[in-house]
This record gives C-alpha cells, structure tokens and sequence, in this order.
C-alpha cells in the first residue's frame, strides 16, 4: 500500500492481481512436481552408482551428496504436488503427472549417457500419446475458463 | 532381473500408491478443520512414502535407470484402481484410454 502511495503511476497494476496467480495453478503446480520429481530420479542414480551394492534397502546412497540433492528435489516436488491436489482429482492429477515416465528415460539417455533401445523408444512414446488423451480436454476446458 | 528385484519393485509400487491416497485425503480436509486428521494422514502418507524410497534406492544401486524407472509405470493402473476404490473418484473413458496407453507404454520400455 505504500509503495503505490509513493509511485501512483503503477495504481493500475493491482487489477491484474484480481484474476488468480498463474503459479497457483493446479495444473503449473503439476508440471514443477513433475521437472522436480525427474530431477530428482537422475541425481539419486548419480548418487546410487558411487555407493556399495551389497544391501536391498539403499542406505549406504545416504553418503552421497547426489541423494541429498536427490532428496530435496523430491521433497520441491512434494510440496507442488499436495499443492495440486488440493483442486484436482488424484487419478487426473497422477496420470499427467505420469509424464515423468517418458521424461527420465529421455533425460538418463541425455544426460546420464544410457542408451536406449527402439522398443524402449516405441513405450516412450506411448507414454506420451497416452498423457496427451488424458490432458487434451483439460486443455479445451482450461482455455475456456 | 530375480524374483526378489521383482518382489522389491512391486513392494516400491505398492507402498508409492498407498502414499497418494493418503495424501489426497490429507489435502482434502477442510481448512479450518481438525488438525490431527490432516496430520495423521499426511505423516502416514510420508511413512510408505519413504519406504518406497529406500526400497527403490537399493534397487538403483543395481540397475540402469532408464530400464528400472519404467515399472513404476504398473502404478497408474493401481492407483486409478485405488482412487475409484478408496477415494469413489470417477473414472471418465478418457482417463481409461490414457491409463491403457501409458501402461503398454511401459510394458514396452520394461521389456527392452
């Protein structure tokens, strides 16, 4: 309220503000859980491959700082996601975010050098054929609004 | 893979969809609303949250990425599954088509 006092030149701004935030968004929330969630896939295999390999539950990974950074990506990740489900229905919010099955493998193939086989190629794919189903009339129904 | 990678993979998938459905029914207390049942629910949800975790650590440590990380595409027919079940969260013929697709989508990628 004092800024506008001492700048009345930027009074119009607030009417913009009326209309909610874009990064409140159910759906921008979903796509931040999803890079987050990706993110946090790569860095825990950066960090799982410099620990032992002899137990079934990972702990000895918690040495690394990759699983560290893993771990707060996943919880960046967590806190958009409860964000979203607070407006969306969980199995429409868990199906787009599904998208994160055709985003790891693309990123460890870009990022971590894994190689990818043309099946593996084919699934991807469908992957991301069956995401776009689930969010193209979401997209009618957002543009409508 | 052996029976036991696959025993632990389903464990993860398992614990992973019992983790939503506890925190959506977190979110969807009402503000204002009791505050222990919102606990209650969201720190169950980060219990078989966290098992899941250390679960699919140690599976990291033996397996490629790109080849592991698909199986948890099982999950979006278990969680729909669960959702109708445990949430009555309706099912539209959209979401069955997407469902289906994504599933064969990592049956593929899972069996490469």
């Amino acid at each position: 309220m004092l800024s506008s006092e001492l700048q009345p030149t930027h009074a119009t701004a607030p009417v913009t503000v009326q209309k909610p935030h874009w990064f409140g968004n159910a759906y921008v929330q979903v796509v931040i859980s999803i890079v987050f969630s990706a993110a946090s896939q790569l860095l825990m295999k950066r960090g799982a491959d410099d620990s032992v390999h002899d137990a079934w539950l990972g702990f000895s990974g918690l040495h690394s700082g990759w699983v560290w950074l893993g771990i707060f990506a996943m919880i960046a990740s967590l806190a958009a996601w409860l964000h979203a489900l607070r407006s969306l229905p969980l199995n429409v919010a868990f199906s787009l975010a599904c998208s994160t099955h055709a985003l790891v493998p693309l990123s460890s193939w870009l990022l971590l050098g894994e190689v990818i086989p043309l099946k593996r190629w084919i699934g991807i794919a469908l992957v991301i054929a069956g995401v776009a189903v689930i969010a193209r009339p979401l997209v009618k129904l957002e543009e409508k609004l | 893979m052996t029976a036991i990678s696959l025993l632990c993979v389903i464990l993860t998938e398992l614990c992973s969809v019992a983790g939503q459905i506890f925190f959506k029914h977190a979110m969807s207390q009402p503000e204002g609303g009791p505050r222990a049942k919102f606990l209650g629910m969201f720190l169950s949800g980060i219990a078989v949250k966290a098992l899941a975790f250390f679960l699919w650590l140690g599976l990291l440590s033996k397996f490629e990425l790109s080849y592991l990380y698909p199986f948890e595409g099982i999950s979006p027919v278990l969680l729909v599954l669960a959702a109708a079940l445990f949430l009555r969260e309706k099912m539209t013929l959209n979401l069955w088509a997407g469902v289906i697709l994504i599933s064969a989508g990592v049956v593929l990628v899972s069996a490469s």
